[in-house]
């Protein structure tokens, strides 16, 4: 069965169009704006859900045959005549609270269950969501995800706009994926220009995009074992992440390289990164075979929070979530990284664990790809190509992020934005969060939500 | 493990040879004697997301790690609003999340301050004006200081805590 990528709604003068983007195929459907009704594809992909229910909630777009049509995005102060996509709604107006109207949560009812609502503001330093559990004592019987407390609207911010007016805000969707948003946004603006880079400058934002990933892995790497009680790990990682960060700013002078992915590049110190990158080498080395044998985090990783492969494929999960339950998709799998030493990162067992080898397996391999495309990079500056007119048409871009396969589409319109959507690959992902709760214990879902670690505000927009 | 407890002894105080820049350590002494000073030894801080990139919430992390370290100095960020001196407001302040962060803010026991951080809160990021967001925050909350960036470093965030407490 094809793989659901995004579904997403635009406004004609005469029609809805919904797109519905697989992984081989993309459709069309028109729906008509007098009777703006529509079948559901939830049955065949779960997945879908969110994406209609956002629909509903931007358009007004009604799924006749859905089994949930609770607004999404609008919560509960949100006025529900508005549907903010429509060509008729201005983007800038004022909008006030309308009356407390209750959201009601999946929950399981019955003798001894209990629910457990989290958030939206969390107990750390952690972007706002909301977590509804049902209890039977420490036992998670279904856990419900609730998002778009951060709800900015740059889908309806950046209409109108030309693509250099947008990629400010485009970097800025999710901080942690800088890179990957802004690669993506290059690929369109080159295609919309019909321009292609140089080899050089290419291997350059490709390192770019692998350092980034090397600083989330880096991360993600103290911070799941910290929240299984192994704070060295934390400590170790941490400080190597700060130091990775600080290369990052040394090369972009942007500690996350806002602004970095150009037409153009300023050199650097080839040498230096390739130093850096061995020194970073050695210490994972040693701290893998630190961390692969302390039996008691192992304890705590294995079999907790178990997403079946069936399940991962069911649910069109995407990136390390994905291929820590043997789903082997990644966007880097073609000819480009291949020849510059790729391979795909697998595990079976779909667990905590899992998702954490995935993660380390990856990093070692980021390394390898750094140090090849650092190898390819030029040591003079690269001179920018000039880019100012862009052909209208329809454009999309896949990059695989830190977290997974990110989707962006754009269509211009007399040199202007008629239509972005972004698919960040947490938006996926986060629908698919909930079947790894059953048969846990409440206290381990922090430390399930961390290995996956997903993005909030790229889910939200 | 033994391995690695062996690899940490031969290299006496850390494995790793962390050394903090001087920058740093000035900074860090000057911190500490404001925090002695105006909270009698320890500084809470509630930090609440309204809609960032995520990229303010990385730069927090970053102040804890051997780095930068906050927590030696008696700053400490705790997990309910209801244990803090100061709200750490980052993001947007979106339509959905406003409610919620005025909720947190009356939460705060008095005497209470609300920091903004990052560019977001006051209006100064690259974002568009739109329905969904409700910055500048100074229009919803008494802002007591301001520690601009996009993001603010975690040095900038350090200088910027030592700011307020000048201030207070």
């Amino acid at each position: 069965m094809s793989r659901l990528i995004a579904l997403f709604a635009i406004e004609r003068d005469e029609h809805f169009e919904i797109i519905e983007r697989f992984n081989d195929k993309s459709e069309s459907k028109i729906i008509p704006k007098d009777t703006p009704k529509t079948k559901t594809i939830t049955y065949e992909h779960p997945s879908a859900i969110w994406f209609e229910r956002k629909i509903s909630d931007d358009f007004g777009i009604e799924f006749e045959d859905s089994f949930d049509k609770r607004p999404l995005l609008r919560h509960e102060r949100f006025p529900l005549e508005i549907h903010p996509m429509l060509k008729s709604f201005d983007a800038k107006k004022e909008l006030t609270f309308a009356p407390f109207k209750p959201y009601k949560y999946e929950a399981i009812s019955g003798d001894g269950v209990f629910e457990v609502p989290v958030g939206p503001i969390h107990a750390g330093i952690i972007e706002p969501g909301h977590f509804h559990f049902s209890q039977a004592g420490e036992d998670m019987l279904h856990q419900e995800v609730r998002h778009f407390y951060k709800y900015r609207a740059i889908e309806k911010m950046v209409e109108g706009k030309n693509l250099d007016e947008v990629k400010e805000i485009v970097e800025r969707i999710s901080g942690n994926e800088t890179i990957a948003y802004q690669i993506a946004l290059r690929d369109i603006i080159l295609q919309s220009a019909n321009q292609s880079i140089s080899d050089e400058l290419r291997a350059y934002h490709a390192m770019l995009l692998e350092l980034e990933r090397s600083i989330h892995h880096l991360t993600d790497l103290g911070f799941i074992p910290n929240d299984a009680g192994f704070g060295s790990a934390l400590a170790y990682c941490s400080a190597l992440a700060e130091e990775a960060r600080r290369v990052m700013k040394t090369l972009t002078n942007h500690r996350f390289g806002f602004g970095s992915i150009q037409m153009g590049a300023k050199s650097y110190d080839k040498d230096e990164f390739d130093k850096w990158l061995s020194y970073l080498q050695t210490k994972m080395s040693k701290f893998e075979s630190w961390i692969m044998d302390i039996p008691s985090l192992w304890d705590r990783f294995d079999t907790t929070g178990i997403l079946k492969h069936q399940k991962a494929i069911k649910y069109d999960m995407v990136g390390v979530v994905a291929r820590a339950s043997n789903v082997a998709i990644d966007r880097r799998d073609n000819e480009y990284y291949k020849n510059a030493g790729w391979s795909i990162v697998t595990e079976n067992s779909g667990d905590v664990g899992a998702r954490f080898k995935v993660r380390l397996k990856e990093l070692f391999n980021s390394i390898k790809l750094m140090k090849e495309f650092n190898s390819r990079c030029s040591d003079k500056d690269i001179e920018p190509i000039n880019i100012n007119q862009f052909s209208d048409g329809r454009y999309e871009a896949f990059v695989e992020s830190s977290i997974g396969e990110l989707y962006l589409y754009i269509e211009i319109k007399e040199n202007k934005i008629e239509r972005l959507f972004a698919r960040d690959p947490s938006f996926i992902n986060w629908q698919g969060l909930h079947l790894m709760m059953p048969g846990n214990i409440i206290a381990d879902f922090p430390l399930i939500n961390k290995s996956c670690d997903l993005s909030y505000a790229g889910n939200d927009l | 493990m033994i391995k690695f407890w062996k690899e940490r002894a031969k290299s006496k105080i850390l494995t790793e040879n962390i050394k903090l820049e001087d920058e740093i350590n000035i900074l860090r002494d000057e911190l500490k004697g404001q925090i002695k000073a105006k909270f009698a030894g320890s500084l809470s801080i509630r930090m609440v997301d309204s809609g960032s990139c995520n990229a303010c919430e990385a730069e927090c992390n970053a102040l804890s790690n051997p780095y930068y370290d906050l927590e030696r100095l008696g700053i400490h960020f705790v997990a309910s609003p209801r244990h803090a001196d100061v709200m750490l407001l980052s993001g947007v302040l979106t339509f959905n999340m406003l409610p919620h962060v005025l909720d947190a803010w009356e939460q705060i026991p008095e005497p209470k301050w609300c920091i903004t951080l990052g560019d977001c809160p006051a209006m100064k990021a690259p974002f568009y004006q739109t329905f969904a967001i409700k910055a500048p925050a100074s229009e919803h909350l008494p802002i007591s200081y301001h520690i601009p960036g996009c993001p603010p470093s975690p040095e900038e965030i350090m200088k910027g805590l030592v700011g307020f407490l000048r201030g207070v």
